[in-house]
């Protein structure tokens, strides 16, 4: 074990990013690419009448003009209801209608607003509750017939519900008998996008022989591949798929969508390479967004403050299309309590279909959404009993010994300590309970949320990773995790340096993927780089050492047992002064008499999750993760009581991420967690018209929160390590954004007296609160 | 990317810009004239404009003018919302300027496009019409002068073929006590949803406003009423916000209602802050 490990590094990346040579999809040389662009759906529901296309092909360079029709393939992760392009019915404003093939883009662009597409409009619901309605529209005539890709999916007839997960644990009913105060409160949380500096963009071309080549902006190259296979019959061999850097990912770019585009474009073009660009607008519009959520969160305690049921029903917004909402209903139900103790436990989750832009995984993957109602109805609960929040929280903070929702026995290892956490954070954030005046009409106050997140993936996801030696004895690593900003590959980096005792920087990090070339890892997501490329890597730093020490013994005349590889050499124990350096080694060692020892030293390494289950359909009992990150908030605002603007002055996470593995790069990915859900919860939603439209569709008008106003941010950890993880290191990428929305909601709530619970918390909303519209 | 074709001219003079215009609008070629180019990029990309020819003005010198000449200060049209800012000339307006777009843009956006530009907010308007500037204009018919208060009502009224060479102010007005508030939804860098702007001159107050109504305006009878001294001055704000020129806006940034709840919150900082210098 050398010194890498546990001390601040620098991204492997950080110099091409610095300077802007850093290559992302649409950066790299388009010469010989045809121009391909979307015509999408001015409509949130209409259906589709008639297509001209003789306007389109006047112009000069079109090459081909493609629309649902031309197309028969249906897609999707989970439930393949979603047409590659709008076919007799649109299902939201920016569905995808035709793609414009061109010679150049702005050939592309005049022929696409040369689309005559007639519509007839239908009534649209925009809501999940609205969309469960007896007589609301239905989305999808027969959903249940539509194929499903997974076994635990049930989408339901005649509804628009997608799927539904349940969760069954003692008896919720007992549990309120023995309650002596129960709270109630219903929550609305609009979807909002992504927003990630890099648009979407990919590429395709289709060679004579039938080689499919997907240039793309993914978090998810493997599954590209198996995709686009699925929906196009071509033989997975035949696909490659490269990623070079991604601008930014945050979940959104997990989805296949354009690089199924950029293929069906390429194929009606003969194959030639088409390039497809997208406008901000449309990856906002077009391409999927944040979930919404509807819920109503019931909650009971004794006493003494102890939680003795709960009562949730969760309504996840989908929009359109399933994608992989679904999945995040069930997530939502595997941890719906928050990290709590609820031993009576009812929740329904239903992930429904409405007429919105069709949702994704987005950071955090719908733990923020529910940790808001959760933690909102936690402080109203704190708030009548006269409890502090804080104290309220460790009061029933779920520990070792306990079980989870679904019904996990949980111990330190897989669950972590968020009593340490809580601890913490009374000092960092400080902590008072007091909503402190700072003038006549100033007040200071602070609120604070919990947090926990387990992934979700599949059963038998996996990953790999290979390593080679250079010349010079440094050493190159090869992984199929995509490279989008958390700096995952230099933690990779960091294991093998520490594992093989050489200096971070003689580990070279290949930062783009090539289906071709690196070896496959499920997708980059859920937070599981560390753990699953990390066990990968560590077996192959592991493969790679045994092979060292074969060849190691050889030269050195002695057993493999009594070789150790060190600083950048090979030595016997017993001779540590005959030293023989890596780069001498590890293609073979030429030993002083011209003879040839060993065989070139080549790393290899897999790994495959163990032991998961889907979830009971009954009871919801099963462990779809193998371990949870637990951590605390905390969020203090500065509050005007007239004018209902606010400041954020600090925002605090204490998080137990098992081991500190690179200090400075984990406490910028929390605060850059923090970052986002400031921006997303204080700024950030998709508000639509009446006719279903985003009114915001565009940057001029969405707003994130701009550097220069950014709050003090403070980060510290706890280290309870995770068995079976790489230096027990837990998922903390994602994190960060978790309960922030509803610290500064509970921030809010206290300061302004209101009970707040719906986003984003702009003034006007407090304002609406405080019956500013009436008054 | 600018789908479409279009010339580009850069004329070194006043009159080869009017000229070219001319020329050009004669040929049908729908041209516009090029300050900072954020609008002609935001709108062009959108396909909201497709201009066949633009005249870029920042190599006429008239129009590149920053200076403090005897009794006033002047402005050309082609100078950037950062160089006022910088230039510490008119602090009022270097505020106005400060909060316009973010800082990349203001290197870009010129005080003749925030003036003429499509988008509503026009927020360098409010010092000019506060100070009631003049604005030099040029066009086929070669110079002319306008009050700022005459020329800009609700916009400015140009002439076909007209652009702003550049803009005098006064110079006793350039250091009078002012407040510049700019109230947004609430990321800070965003259109106002209120943009108050005042000036106390010869002990009188004078206010302007953006992002309130459809249109940036100064209103002499909310001044009037701001300045009835015999009223209290929850009852003058109250009068004030009865005294719009045309309904409050209602979109994306705010209902009307919260606008009007936003203006008279900023009208008693506004009065609040500047009692000292207006009694």
């Amino acid at each position: 074990m050398g010194t890498a490990a546990g001390r601040s590094v620098k991204r492997k990346e950080a110099w091409d990013k610095a300077t802007g040579n850093a290559k992302y999809t649409d950066d790299l040389p388009s010469l010989g690419h045809l121009t391909a662009r979307l015509l999408t759906s001015p409509h949130a529901h209409a259906k589709i009448k008639n297509i001209n296309k003789v306007a389109a092909f006047g112009v000069k360079g079109v090459k081909a003009v493609i629309t649902g029709l031309d197309i028969t393939a249906l897609c999707g992760v989970l439930l393949q209801d979603r047409p590659h392009l709008a076919k007799d019915v649109v299902r939201y404003a920016g569905e995808p209608v035709a793609i414009v093939v061109a010679a150049d883009e702005p050939a592309a662009i005049s022929a696409a607003g040369l689309i005559e597409v007639e519509y007839e409009p239908l009534a649209h619901v925009l809501t999940p509750r609205a969309a469960l309605k007896p007589g609301a529209p239905l989305l999808h005539d027969n959903p249940e017939r539509y194929k499903r890709m997974v076994e635990d999916i049930y989408p339901q007839p005649k509804s628009n519900i997608a799927s539904q997960y349940r969760i069954r644990k003692g008896h919720a009913d007992t549990g309120f008998a023995l309650s002596h105060m129960i709270v109630e409160e219903n929550f609305y949380l609009p979807p909002s996008d992504h927003l990630a500096m890099e648009v979407r963009a990919a590429r395709a071309e289709i060679s004579a022989d039938g080689m499919v080549t997907i240039t793309t902006a993914s978090q998810s190259p493997y599954s590209v591949i198996k995709q686009l296979s699925q929906s196009f019959s071509v033989p997975e061999g035949n696909i490659r798929v490269k990623v070079p850097f991604v601008g930014g990912g945050f979940g959104g770019k997990a989805p296949v969508l354009l690089e199924h585009l950029a293929y069906i474009a390429s194929s009606k073009v003969g194959g030639r390479p088409v390039r497809l660009v997208i406008t901000r607008e449309q990856d906002m519009a077009a391409a999927p967004c944040r979930m919404g959520l509807e819920a109503s969160v019931k909650l009971g305690c004794d006493d003494t403050g102890r939680l003795k049921a709960a009562e949730l029903r969760f309504w996840l917004d989908c929009g359109a299309y399933a994608d992989i909402g679904p999945y995040m209903a069930k997530s939502l139900a595997s941890n719906c309590t928050g990290p709590y103790r609820v031993d009576n436990l009812y929740c329904d989750s239903l992930c429904v279909y409405t007429n919105h832009t069709y949702a994704t995984s987005y950071r955090g993957f719908s733990h923020a959404e529910f940790t808001f109602c959760i933690e909102r109805t936690m402080d109203e609960l704190a708030k009548r009993l006269n409890i502090d929040p804080l104290k309220f929280r460790l009061i029933n903070a779920v520990s070792p010994g306990d079980s989870s929702p679904t019904q996990v026995s949980l111990n330190p290892s897989n669950l972590g300590d968020l009593k340490a956490c809580l601890k913490k954070l009374k000092p960092l954030s400080g902590w008072n309970g007091a909503v402190v005046p700072v003038d006549e009409h100033t007040v200071r106050a602070k609120g604070v949320s919990c947090l926990w997140k387990s992934a979700d993936l599949p059963a038998n996801a996996i990953s790999g990773a290979m390593i080679t030696f250079n010349p010079d004895g440094s050493l190159n690593l090869n992984t199929g995790v995509v490279e989008m900003g958390s700096g995952s590959k230099t933690q990779l980096a960091q294991i093998l340096a520490d594992k093989l005792d050489v200096d971070i920087n003689q580990i070279h990090v290949k930062m783009s993927v090539d289906t071709r070339v690196n070896p496959e890892h499920h997708k980059t997501v859920a937070s599981m780089t560390g753990y699953m490329a990390g066990n990968a890597v560590l077996r192959a730093a592991e493969d790679i050492l045994a092979q060292l020490k074969t060849t190691g013994a050889e030269a050195l005349g002695c057993s493999s047992d009594d070789i150790i590889v060190k600083g950048g050499a090979v030595y016997s124990l017993r001779n540590p002064l005959n030293k023989i350096r890596l780069k001498d080694i590890a293609s073979g060692y030429k030993a002083p008499d011209g003879s040839s020892i060993g065989e070139p030293a080549l790393g290899r390494g897999g790994f495959m999750l163990k032991g998961l289950s889907t979830l009971d359909p009954k009871t919801g009992k099963g462990q779809t993760a193998p371990a949870w990150t637990v951590g605390a908030q905390a969020v203090e605002v500065e509050y005007d009581t007239i004018e209902h603007t606010y400041r954020i002055i600090s925002a605090s996470t204490v998080i137990d991420v098992g081991m500190v593995m690179n200090p400075e790069a984990m406490r910028q990915i929390i605060r850059g967690g923090m970052a986002m859900g400031i921006s997303m919860a204080s700024r950030e939603a998709y508000s639509y018209d009446q006719n279903g439209l985003l009114t915001t569709p565009t940057l001029r008008t969405y707003k994130l929160m701009h550097i220069g106003q950014e709050p003090d941010y403070r980060v510290e950890f706890v280290e309870t390590p995770q068995e079976g993880s790489p230096y027990g290191i837990r998922s903390m990428s994602e994190h960060g954004i978790i309960g922030i929305p509803a610290a500064l909601a509970n921030a809010l709530s206290n300061a302004s007296g209101f009970s707040l619970n719906t986003l984003p918390l702009t003034p006007e909303s407090l304002w609406k609160k405080s019956g500013g519209v009436s008054s | 990317m600018i789908a479409s074709d279009f010339i580009y001219c850069r004329p070194d003079t006043l009159k080869e810009a009017a000229t070219v215009y001319a020329k050009l609008a004669g040929e049908g070629k729908s041209p516009v004239y090029y300050g900072g180019g954020s609008e002609i990029i935001t709108m062009s990309r959108a396909g909201s404009i497709a201009p066949g020819a633009v005249i870029d003005l920042k190599s006429i010198p008239e129009c590149k003018v920053l200076e403090q000449n005897g009794a006033a200060l002047m402005i050309g049209g082609a100078v950037t919302l950062r160089s006022i800012r910088e230039s510490k000339l008119f602090p009022l307006l270097g505020a106005a300027a400060g909060r316009i777009a973010d800082h990349t843009n203001q290197c870009r956006i010129t005080l003749g496009g925030n003036l003429c530009g499509t988008i509503r907010y026009r927020e360098a308007s409010l010092p000019l019409m506060l100070t009631d500037a003049e604005v030099v204009l040029y066009g086929s018919g070669g110079e002319r002068k306008a009050s700022m208060l005459t020329i800009f009502r609700e916009r400015m009224r140009l002439l076909p073929g007209e652009f702003i060479c550049g803009v005098n102010i006064d110079a006793r007005y350039l250091y009078a006590p002012f407040m510049h508030i700019k109230k947004t939804a609430n990321e800070k860098i965003d259109y106002p949803l209120v943009n108050v702007s005042a000036i106390i001159i010869d002990g009188r107050i004078r206010a302007a406003f953006s992002g309130l109504c459809a249109f940036p305006f100064r209103s002499m009878e909310i001044e009037a009423v701001l300045n009835d001294k015999t009223a209290s001055i929850s009852s003058r704000i109250d009068k004030a916000a009865d005294l719009l020129p045309a309904p409050a806006l209602a979109d994306a940034e705010g209902l009307s209602q919260y606008r009007i709840f936003v203006l008279k919150n900023t009208l008693c900082n506004v009065l609040e802050r500047l009692r000292h210098d207006f009694k």
